[in-house]
């Protein structure tokens, strides 16, 4: 067996072992927490009959490590089970409401990075000088500002001044994929700018130090001009070190969208999750945090396995 | 077309560098010199005598805190200094070559060796099967047995001499009228090094490409180069063929630095160490076999670095461990210290061993100062002194290594290259090794910091009995202060005794080449 085929398996087993592990944690972290779920969902009215039988309803009388096989059987097959607040299955729900929060989250990341590479590009050639200045003053602010607040005024800036834009209308992709993209582009927006400022920050000093290191002097001795460099050789050595960032930043932005989701009126995994605490729906809850953390996996994952395709000297060290 | 006559003329130019807080400082002053066409000129002088500074001017390749006050470069006749950027930029990838110091990360680590070469031509419009077939036609003729092989490997898989090969194929590839050469073997051993001389002088002589080549070793270039010019402090003190000046130095200058480039034991004071066969043995390697496995898309191997080790060191004994690059010394070295697993075999020693390494840059904390280095190698070796009495302990340790209570508090910028190494030195003394492995401790530093290093650690192995293993591809030295040699050559050793027994009468092939290399540059 070749070795790259070799390393490749050991890394989709640690994969589907943390997979494992994630959807453990979640499920026991819901079970163990103080409080009888029937308890809390029935309120304090219920006889205690009518509690011990949504206890059996729920399966919450049998054992912790049964009970985990058993939603693990069912997970693994797409069930998670059915919500108590929308009586209708877990699994449809997040994925009808999938779309909103990883639609958003991919326009926000495209925004990231077209905006901080260049950024990043323009300020490494001279650091320190006003452009340079001016820009990473401008990416600190947006960093300040609390997403909330930036997503309230760029509501008000775009549909009172601007009149572009209606808050809180949103369409499907399968209805009209365009419409579906133009109504989270500005709330992926929202998203995006605070991350513009962090991405772009780290950037710029792994592209500084680039530019000072010594395969760049070898470059601009074979005379290559300095876009080129930058394109050849700066850009691609930093995305090595920037692909475990963009990985954090992603993961970030998804985190970031619950508010987002909020401010905006979006239909997305956010809001559902939001409404799932505000009403103890424990197995839509789980199902959520669930595919939160699964989405955060991969994404590590896709990380690991795009750094050691930019990087030779990953791929060697991971076959040591 | 070739150039006839000055290929190159500087007339007196002054450069100034800005410091810390935005002040010039005049590194090149009034600098006056020519370079025929088709010549070789060696420009030698101690490190911060303004060499590297000049390669940068004439290439053009000067940063954003050095400016050209006054004065003239004149490329074939034309003024440098007066050209706009892009035009010197495309000057480089024309007529003038540049090789540096340092091969270790002057190539692009994400990118192969063809396509790291591939850019010098890209430049002039060559077809893709036109431009690979004359990178391995340059690759076999820089050296390389098999091209192919190496076009297609990454940078991290090459040793520092075949990263060196690479570049000067690069600069070759362009066919440059002007090649400047900025210390390219200093990071090289020795056998290594003269076959990148060899081959810079062919290239030469071949294809008549006029060479400034910079170095900070006087004799290194006797062989080598038609003129030499010796600098300090910015200007030309000293200039002739390279016969005269090192035959009768016209400067007293000239004559100090050639004396030191020499590393004559009798002028450092230093006398080799005792030989011990009858002592008790500090450190014994039994059988020793180290290995990497790395991917190889076409052959899954594993590679031996080490093979087969066997030998002894007696307690107080001095030993040298010779070998030319990528035969192992450093692998062996790591095997011996514990940071790489043997893959089998064994190696048992009596009491702390402690180490030097070569690069005293990367191996100290940049955030902390001397006395937290010396802190922390204190409470590594597991001794206790009280914190009253651990300043006076580190100040005498200082003193010892012949630096001053006040470097105590100085961070590793605020030291030179010699003072470094004699700080990575006092660490290790501290430790109160019984046996201390020093990994090239000499090559990174210029000629005078390395006479003094090269005394400290013989004075030490003197003093304080304490044995030594001395990795080092400097054949004089390790003949001025060694007791015993190792010789290694592809992984295993070749041979092994007594230091005049070993140099003297050689037997293995590997040894003869050290030899025949060590009097050619040295």
């Amino acid at each position: 067996m070749s070795s790259t085929v070799r390393a490749t398996l050991t890394k989709v087993c640690e994969f589907l072992l943390t997979t494992l592990l994630v959807s453990f944690f979640t499920f026991a972290a819901f079970s163990i927490i103080p409080g009888d779920p029937a308890r809390i969902m029935l309120g304090t009215e219920a006889s205690e009959e009518q509690v011990e039988q949504l206890r059996v309803e729920l399966g919450l009388n049998e054992p912790l490590a049964e009970r985990y096989v058993k939603w693990l059987d069912n997970a693994f097959r797409g069930d998670f089970g059915t919500s108590l607040s929308f009586n209708t299955s877990v699994g449809d729900l997040i994925s009808s409401r999938l779309p909103v929060t990883l639609g958003m989250s991919l326009i926000a990341l495209i925004i990231v990075l077209l905006v901080s590479f260049p950024m990043a590009a323009i300020c490494s050639k001279r650091p320190g000088k006003p452009l340079d200045k001016a820009l990473s003053c401008a990416g600190h602010i947006l960093f300040a500002i609390p997403p909330f607040a930036l997503s309230m005024m760029l509501i008000l800036f775009s549909a009172n001044v601007l009149g572009i834009f209606t808050a809180g209308r949103y369409t499907a992709p399968s209805v009209n994929f365009g419409s579906y993209l133009s109504s989270l582009l500005l709330p992926s927006f929202c998203i995006a700018l605070p991350k513009i400022a962090m991405t772009f920050k780290f950037l710029r000093a792994s592209m500084i130090e680039y530019s000072q290191g010594d395969f760049v002097r070898t470059a601009k001795s074979h005379g290559l001009t300095d876009l080129r460099i930058m394109m050849k050789h700066i850009i691609p050595n930093s995305m090595v070190s920037s692909v475990t960032v963009i990985s954090l930043v992603l993961s970030d932005i998804m985190g970031g969208s619950l508010i987002v989701e909020q401010v905006f009126n979006l239909p997305g995994l956010g809001r559902l999750l939001l409404t799932s605490i505000a009403r103890r729906d424990f197995p839509l809850l789980s199902g959520i945090v669930f595919y939160l953390a699964l989405i955060t996996v991969i994404l590590y994952f896709l990380a690991d396995l795009i750094s050691a395709l930019i990087d030779p000297r990953i791929r060697d060290r991971r076959n040591v | 077309m070739k150039y006839k006559g000055n290929i190159l003329e500087v007339n007196n130019l002054t450069l100034s560098l800005l410091d810390k807080n935005g002040v010039p400082v005049t590194i090149l002053n009034d600098l006056t010199f020519h370079l025929r066409s088709g010549e070789i000129l060696g420009l030698i002088g101690d490190s911060g005598s303004g060499k590297t500074m000049t390669a940068l001017a004439i290439s053009g390749l000067l940063n954003d805190f050095a400016h050209i006050d006054s004065g003239e470069i004149l490329f074939e006749e034309e003024d440098l200094v007066k050209k706009a950027p892009r035009e010197r930029r495309r000057l480089l990838g024309e007529k003038i070559g540049v090789i540096f110091q340092d091969p270790s990360s002057a190539l692009d680590p994400l990118q192969t060796v063809e396509s790291n070469l591939q850019e010098v031509l890209s430049i002039r419009n060559c077809s893709k099967e036109e431009s690979r077939e004359r990178i391995l036609r340059m690759l076999a003729t820089v050296g390389f047995e098999d091209p192919e092989d190496i076009a297609k490997r990454y940078p991290h898989r090459l040793s520092g001499g075949q990263r060196q090969r690479v570049l000067i194929a690069g600069a070759a590839l362009m066919n440059p009228t002007l090649l400047i050469a900025d210390e390219p073997t200093s990071s090289l051993d020795t056998v290594t090094s003269m076959s990148i001389m060899h081959l810079l002088h062919e290239m030469s002589h071949e294809m008549g490409i006029s060479i400034l080549f910079i170095s900070h070793n006087l004799s290194a270039v006797r062989n080598f180069c038609d003129r030499v010019m010796v600098m300090k402090e910015g200007t030309i003190i000293d200039s002739d063929t390279s016969w005269d000046i090192m035959g009768q130095p016209k400067s007293a200058f000239t004559a100090d630095l050639l004396m030191k480039s020499r590393l004559d034991p009798k002028t450092l004071g230093i006398s080799r160490g005792k030989t011990n066969p009858d002592g008790p043995v500090v450190l014994e390697a039994t059988r020793l076999t180290s290995s990497y496995r790395y991917k190889d898309v076409r052959r899954n191997k594993t590679n031996a670095v080490i093979k087969n080790i066997n030998f002894k060191i007696h307690e107080g004994e001095l030993v040298g461990l010779i070998g030319s690059s990528g035969c192992g010394k450093t692998t062996l070295v790591k095997t011996i210290l514990g940071l790489l697993k043997p893959s089998s075999g064994e190696v048992s020693h009596e009491g702390r061993i402690a180490a030097v390494f070569q690069d005293p840059v990367s191996s100290l904390n940049p955030a902390h100062t001397v006395r937290w280095h010396l802190r922390e190698a204190l409470k590594a070796s597991g001794r206790v002194i009280s914190k009253e009495e651990q300043t006076a302990y580190f100040i005498s340790i200082l003193e010892d290594v012949g630096l001053t209570g006040k470097h105590l508090y100085r961070f590793p910028h605020q030291m030179s290259g010699g003072q470094r190494q004699k700080a990575a030195i006092a660490m290790c003394l501290v430790q109160e090794p019984s046996f201390i492995i020093a990994d090239e401790p000499f090559s990174a530093l210029d000629a005078s910091s390395q006479a003094s290093i090269i005394k400290l650690l013989s004075d030490i192995n003197k003093e304080r009995g304490t044995t030594m293993l001395i990795v080092s591809h400097n054949l004089q030295v390790i003949r001025a202060m060694c007791s015993n040699v190792l010789v290694m050559d592809k992984g295993s050793i070749v041979e092994a005794g007594f230091t005049d027994d070993v140099l003297e009468n050689p037997s293995a092939e590997a040894t003869k080449a050290l030899i025949e290399a060590g009097e050619y540059g040295g």
